[in-house]
C-alpha cells in the first residue's frame, strides 16, 4: 500500500536538528502577488522586513530574501516539531510509566511517526493521516542507513553539528530510495 | 497468552478499556479529571494541571505544523477554508489518547488501552453531549471553572462502564 510521505527529520541528543528532508515541493516563499517589483513597492510592510527598508525592490534581492525566509521557516518547523515530540514523549512517560514510548499522533491533515534510539537520537516522519504505523520504517532507517553510512563512516564527526557528516551521498541516496519505495 | 503473566493474574493496563477522561477549557486550564480504570500512572493535582497546560500548547502547535498548508489552493469564493485540526489521536506503547476539540475550544481527552478500537469520534460526541446536558445546563455551574456536577459524574460513569463491559 503506497504511503504519501511529506517530510523526515533527525534530531541529535543535543536537541539539534541534524537532518531534514522534504518530499513535497517547498512552499512558495512569498504570495504570488508580491513577487513583482511593482507590488513590492505597493506593499512594503510585508516584504521590507527582510530586504532592509524595502529600498531594494529588485528581483535579485527579493529572491535572496525569499530564500532566507524559506530556510528560516524550515528551521522554525524543525524546532516546532522537536518541541512537540519532546513534550508528547514526556507526557507519555509521565502517564504510561517510564518504559512507555510515544509512537505517533494524527491530525486530520497529517500523521507524525516517532522513534527514539537508546542514545536519544530522535527520528520523526510526517505522512498522510491514513498511514499505518511507520515505527519499523524509522527503525530500518536507523539500522540500515544511519548506522551503516553515518556511524560507520570514518570521515564523519562524532557530533553532527549543523548536520555535518549526515549529508553524505550514500545516506541521502539510500534514504530517498527507501522512502520513494514506500510511496 | 499475552494478557496473563506467569503468576496467573492479568497484567494491568492491557485490557481495561477506557482509562480516564480529562477536560481542558479554552484557556488551557484543567476543569475535569476522572480515572475509570487502572492503567495510567496516578499523578498529583499539580502534575495534571501542568499536563493540561502543556497539552493545550502542543495542540496549538500541531495544528500549525500541517506540511500541506502552503499547497492548498484558494478556496472557492463564499466558502471558508477548512480550519486546521490539531492532534486527534495519540498513540504510545501503553495507551492511546483520543482528543476531541469542540467549536468553542474545549478539549476532551479520553485515554484508552492500546487495543481499544471501539472508542471513536462517536464516543467523544456522546461524552460532549453528556457535558452539554449535565454541566452546561446546570444553573450552578460557572463557565471555565472546574466541573463539580453529580449528575455528570453519574451519567459519565454509567456510560463508560457500558463501554468497558461490552468488550
Amino acid at each position: 500500500m503506497p504511503v504519501q510521505v511529506f517530510s523526515f527529520y533527525i534530531f541529535d541528543r543535543h536537541t539539534e536538528c541534524v537532518y531534514t528532508k522534504l518530499w513535497i515541493a517547498p512552499p512558495p516563499a512569498l504570495p504570488p502577488s508580491s513577487s513583482s517589483p511593482a507590488s513590492d513597492l505597493a506593499a512594503p510592510a510585508s516584504a521590507s522586513h527582510a530586504t532592509g527598508g524595502g529600498s531594494g525592490a529588485n528581483g535579485l534581492l527579493s529572491a535572496a530574501a525569499a530564500a532566507t525566509a524559506a530556510s528560516r521557516r524550515a528551521s522554525d518547523d524543525a524546532k516546532l516539531i522537536f518541541g512537540t515530540v519532546f513534550s508528547l514523549r514526556n507526557m507519555a512517560r509521565k502517564l504510561g510509566g517510564d518504559d512507555d514510548a510515544f509512537i505517533s499522533y494524527r491530525t486530520a491533515q497529517y500523521k507524525l511517526h516517532y522513534y527514539e534510539t537508546p542514545s536519544n537520537l530522535r527520528f520523526a516522519m510526517l505522512t498522510e493521516p491514513g498511514a499505518p504505523g511507520m515505527r519499523n520504517v524509522l527503525h530500518q532507517i536507523y539500522i540500515n542507513l544511519w548506522v551503516e553510512y553515518v556511524v560507520k563512516n570514518p570521515l564523519s564527526p562524532v557530533e553532527h553539528k549543523g548536520g555535518e557528516g549526515v549529508r553524505n551521498e550514500m545516506f541521502e541516496m539510500g534514504l530517498d530510495k527507501f522512502v520513494r519505495g514506500l510511496m | 497468552m499475552p494478557n496473563v503473566s506467569s503468576a496467573g493474574r492479568t497484567i494491568k493496563h492491557k485490557n481495561e478499556g477506557v482509562l480516564a477522561l480529562i477536560i481542558i477549557n479554552k484557556a488551557g486550564g484543567l476543569i475535569y479529571n476522572r480515572t475509570f480504570a487502572e492503567g495510567l500512572n496516578q499523578l498529583n493535582t499539580n502534575d495534571y494541571l501542568v499536563l493540561a497546560g502543556t497539552f493545550h500548547g502542543v495542540h496549538a502547535i500541531t495544528a500549525r505544523l500541517n506540511p500541506l498548508k502552503a499547497h492548498q489552493g484558494a478556496t472557492p469564493a463564499g466558502t471558508r477554508p477548512e480550519p486546521p485540526s490539531g492532534l486527534e489521536v495519540l498513540e504510545t506503547e501503553n495507551f492511546r489518547m483520543q482528543c476531541f476539540n469542540t467549536q468553542t475550544g474545549i478539549k476532551f481527552l479520553l485515554f484508552t488501552d492500546t487495543l481499544q478500537t471501539g472508542v471513536n469520534e462517536g464516543t467523544m460526541r456522546r461524552v460532549y453531549e453528556l457535558y452539554a446536558d449535565y454541566v452546561m445546563k446546570n444553573p450552578f455551574y460557572q463557565l471555565e471553572m472546574p466541573v463539580r456536577c453529580d449528575m455528570f459524574d453519574r451519567k459519565l460513569n454509567s456510560y463508560i462502564r457500558e463501554i468497558n463491559n461490552s468488550r
